[in-house]
């Protein structure tokens, strides 16, 4: 058979494929919504699952949460920690033990459910204090002793004790928001993916699970209303997706990947800002105390000499995010100076040799994710310096958070870990987490301390700021001497958004969505 | 034929019941506590044990399995842990976004692979033939998130041409249309180099046959001696082809949905194993089978009443 000469399919028609191709995408309109002033396109890193406030599960819920039943109060925008009325005409702490709040007058619920009234408050509060109810937010109001009703619109809250956190990080959050205990009830007493009685400056009309959610601005909210007339959310996990996302158009505003936040300011997106946020979260390094060859508390203080945490930062987030002194991040009170055990590679061969523990090997268990993989690199090259082999063990979300359960396989076999919490701003929200009560819960080090679980509880009550701050200085003197932690960064906030919108952010970058406004 | 139905159905039967056992047996080797991981740092113990009582963790595991055995034969897969939807509703809320995608993979695959082999094959031992070849091999070898990811760059961020997230307006097809591409294009390109390799193949056998060569002789259009008397032969093991390609198609949507952000049920998996939301992983994982079993069980019962020879060797 010889080659035919005037076959139909030729380079021309399949250039003219490629043509009709690129048609597509011209007739295809690539512009960011936001521009028109109308629709706000953001990315949250998950999709909801549950709308009571009393049983969210992520950040992502609690945001929408907050935009469609009105709190009793707010945070407010900018660099500083601070709260602002939502619900409420006022909103006053008469003493240590009790608030005295005033509801707006025109604050109605959807679905029929009249107006707001203090007895929905005192429904919302006590439901999640109620241990029977078992919220996993019952600590934001551990103190409560009641909600009284004075009238329609007033109330008062009062306290058993003094609890010092609950103006930064229960009052403006999730957990002071105000259901209809009508709609509540209706719904059998807890509100599923369909939010029912909604009440803040925007409502949420429509999800599409993995897909979308849509906020609509509430027409009957008659306070300062949202910026937008709609607010898509979609949800996407990955953040450097969630970028490509924003570069082509699709997405108004995201958080970015911390390491991605240096390439985002040499070169930025067209139309695109880049925002960088002090976070409140901490990484450190743990060290499990009743695990060998960590069960040496000299073998521990060699690590910590061991570790040069500069370099594990720099290579971990290119140079975006600075070292931290502790698990307090600066501006709250208890952030330190410095740690009392920093980077001396000849000290650490020093206490090594001393030990009789050369050749040591040992497993550092991370999260499979590229920053904790280049940060365990290093940390692996540093204990090498000193004669220590590291092995890197990367586990999915699943295994990880459960590593150091109580009870589980490898609750025995954990030696090291590079952890992450993020925090509310209040600086008991990142000691809560070590204390003995949270052995094999969250304190995977199993570092056992009386004396800092009495600080703890006194920091809680403590309303003098200066005595605050003693305590909680005192507590990350406490770990560094315990010598289990290695305490890296608290990372930074990367915020990508379009130049058309001004983003309306906490001090820490999380988005506030009712407060985004069009430029 | 009634027979030959009767027994592929059966073993259509028995291949879903091991695939539930093995699907079963694999999740509970996964580490990590669904409790602890579903419900946060927040929870207390009794929390934990209530979900897991909840979930039917405390039951034995042979009871575990009986009852989702049981349950999957009724349409009944359970209820998601954590919004308490039925599963069967989470994954069929999901499913059609994987059918679109996989079709679009499809699409691509054909509508650039046909026209590829037949052209490599016209063009036999020329330059055309050779491009196409290391072309279809390219293709073949680079992993198809890789491919994703390029696609996601060249025509969502640098020409703007398409979106890169998401999967279009619900009720708008045209929308989502656009939205099905780059995500189906990086699911279906690997399967446009087999596809134009077995085209070549089958049209070079076939254009030496002896009616081809009747049909050359006899001054018939090349049009018509191509498409209509070459093509339609070679294309059928083409057709077997895709009938395997689908079921990899399945496992290649999962990156596309990730990189792309769309939902579907590859991404729904792959959330669900990692909050160990074992209900709408077994539930997703079962749906997925059951729906290639089944596009099997019809290619194989049109191919038995196409084919006697089929049937009486079964």
């Amino acid at each position: 058979m010889s080659e035919t000469k005037h076959f139909p399919l030729s380079r021309r028609s399949l250039l003219a494929s490629a043509g009709a191709f690129g048609v597509v995408g011209a007739v295809y309109p690539r512009m960011a919504l936001s521009q028109d002033g109308k629709i706000l396109k953001v990315r949250s890193y998950s999709d909801i699952q549950i709308l009571d406030p009393a049983f969210r599960l992520s950040a992502p819920e609690g945001d929408i949460m907050t935009a469609i039943f009105a709190g009793l109060a707010t945070y407010q925008t900018g660099d500083e920690w601070a709260w602002k009325p939502m619900a409420v005409e006022s909103l006053e702490q008469l003493d240590d033990l009790t608030i005295a709040f005033k509801l707006r007058d025109k604050i109605g619920f959807t679905d029929g459910f009249g107006q707001m009234t203090a007895e929905d408050v005192k429904f919302s509060i006590e439901r999640i204090a109620d241990p029977a109810n078992e919220s996993p937010y019952a600590g934001d109001w551990a103190t409560l002793k009641e909600v009284e009703v004075k009238d329609t619109l007033s109330g008062v809250i009062h306290l058993r004790e003094k609890f010092v956190p609950l103006w930064s990080s229960t009052l403006p959050t999730a957990s002071c928001c105000i259901l209809s205990k009508a709609a509540v009830e209706a719904e059998g007493g807890k509100i599923g993916t369909k939010p029912v009685g909604q009440s803040g400056p925007y409502l949420m009309t429509e999800w599409t699970p993995k897909q979308r959610t849509i906020l609509k601005r509430n027409p009957d909210w008659a306070y300062e209303p949202g910026g937008f007339e709609e607010i898509h959310i979609f949800p996407i996990e990955d953040p450097a997706a969630a970028e490509i996302g924003f570069e082509a158009g699709d997405l108004d505003h995201t958080w970015t990947a911390v390491s991605s936040i240096s390439r985002l300011k040499d070169a930025p997106p067209a139309g695109g800002v880049i925002v960088e946020k002090p976070s409140l979260a901490y990484v450190w390094m743990g060290m499990n105390q009743d695990v060998a060859p960590f069960d040496n508390p000299n073998i521990r203080r060699a690590v910590q000499h061991a570790i040069d945490r500069e370099t594990v930062v720099e290579a971990a987030y290119f140079g975006a995010a600075t070292t931290s002194t502790g698990i307090i991040a600066p501006g709250l009170a208890g952030h330190r100076e410095a740690v009392l055990y920093d980077y001396d590679p000849d000290k650490a061969r020093e206490i090594l040799a001393a030990e009789g523990a050369e050749g040591l090997t040992v497993t550092l268990d991370i999260l499979n994710q590229s920053e904790r993989l280049a940060a365990a690199q290093v940390i692996q090259a540093n204990l090498a310096d000193v004669g220590i082999t590291c092995e890197i063990k990367q586990n999915d979300s699943g295994t990880f958070w459960t590593l150091g359960d109580k009870g589980g396989d490898y609750w025995n076999k954990l030696q090291m870990h590079l952890g992450r919490f993020s925090m509310q701003p209040d600086p008991s929200w990142a000691t809560v987490w070590f204390t003995p009560e949270q052995i094999g819960v969250w304190n995977w080090e199993r570092w056992n301390s009386p004396e800092f679980a009495e600080l703890h509880a006194q920091g809680l009550v403590e309303g003098d700021p200066a005595k605050r701050d003693e305590i909680y200085r005192k507590m990350q003197d406490l770990m560094d001497e315990g010598g289990c932690y290695v305490f890296l960064t608290h990372e930074v906030t990367g915020v990508l958004h379009r130049d058309t919108v001004n983003p309306g952010l906490k001090p820490n970058g999380e988005a506030l969505l009712a407060e985004f406004k069009p430029v | 034929m009634l027979n030959y139905a009767i027994k592929r159905l059966g073993l259509a039967v028995v291949i879903v019941s091991v695939a539930m056992f093995l699907l079963f047996s694999m999740i509970y080797l996964i580490p990590g506590d669904p409790a602890s991981v579903a419900l946060g740092p927040r929870a207390t113990e009794a929390m934990k044990a209530a979900l897991r009582e909840r979930m039917g963790l405390d039951q034995p595991i042979w009871v575990q399995f009986w009852n989702f055995y049981s349950g999957a034969w009724t349409g009944d897969l359970g209820t998601e842990i954590l919004s308490e939807r039925p599963v069967l509703t989470v994954v069929m809320e999901q499913l059609p976004y994987t059918v679109a995608l996989i079709v679009g993979g499809i699409s691509w695959s054909v509508a650039l692979g046909i026209p590829l082999g037949c052209l490599a094959a016209v063009r036999r031992g020329g330059w055309v033939d050779r491009i196409v070849g290391v072309l279809s091999v390219a293709v073949i070898a680079v992993p198809s998130f890789v491919i994703a990811i390029y696609a996601l760059l060249i025509f969502a961020v640098w020409l703007q041409w398409l979106p890169a997230i998401g999967a279009g307006e619900p009720g708008e097809p045209g929308d989502q249309l656009v939205h099905l591409i780059l995500p189906s294009l990086a699911v279906g390109i690997g399967w446009v180099g087999y596809i134009a390799r077995m085209v070549r193949a089958s049209m070079l056998e076939v254009l030496e046959a002896s009616h081809i060569r009747t049909a050359y002789a006899f001054g018939l259009p090349d049009n018509q001696i191509i498409y209509r008397y070459a093509l339609s032969i070679a294309i059928l093991p083409t057709v077997t082809l895709l009938g395997i390609g689908i079921g990899q198609m399945l496992s290649s949507a999962v990156f596309a949905e990730i990189v792309f952000s769309r939902p579907g049920v590859g991404k729904l998996v792959y959330d669900a194993i990692l909050t160990r939301n074992f209900p709408v992983v077994t539930g997703a994982v079962l749906v997925t089978t059951a729906f290639f079993v089944l596009l099997n069980l019809i290619a194989d019962l049109i191919v038995g009443a196409l084919d006697p020879r089929v049937r009486s060797n079964f």
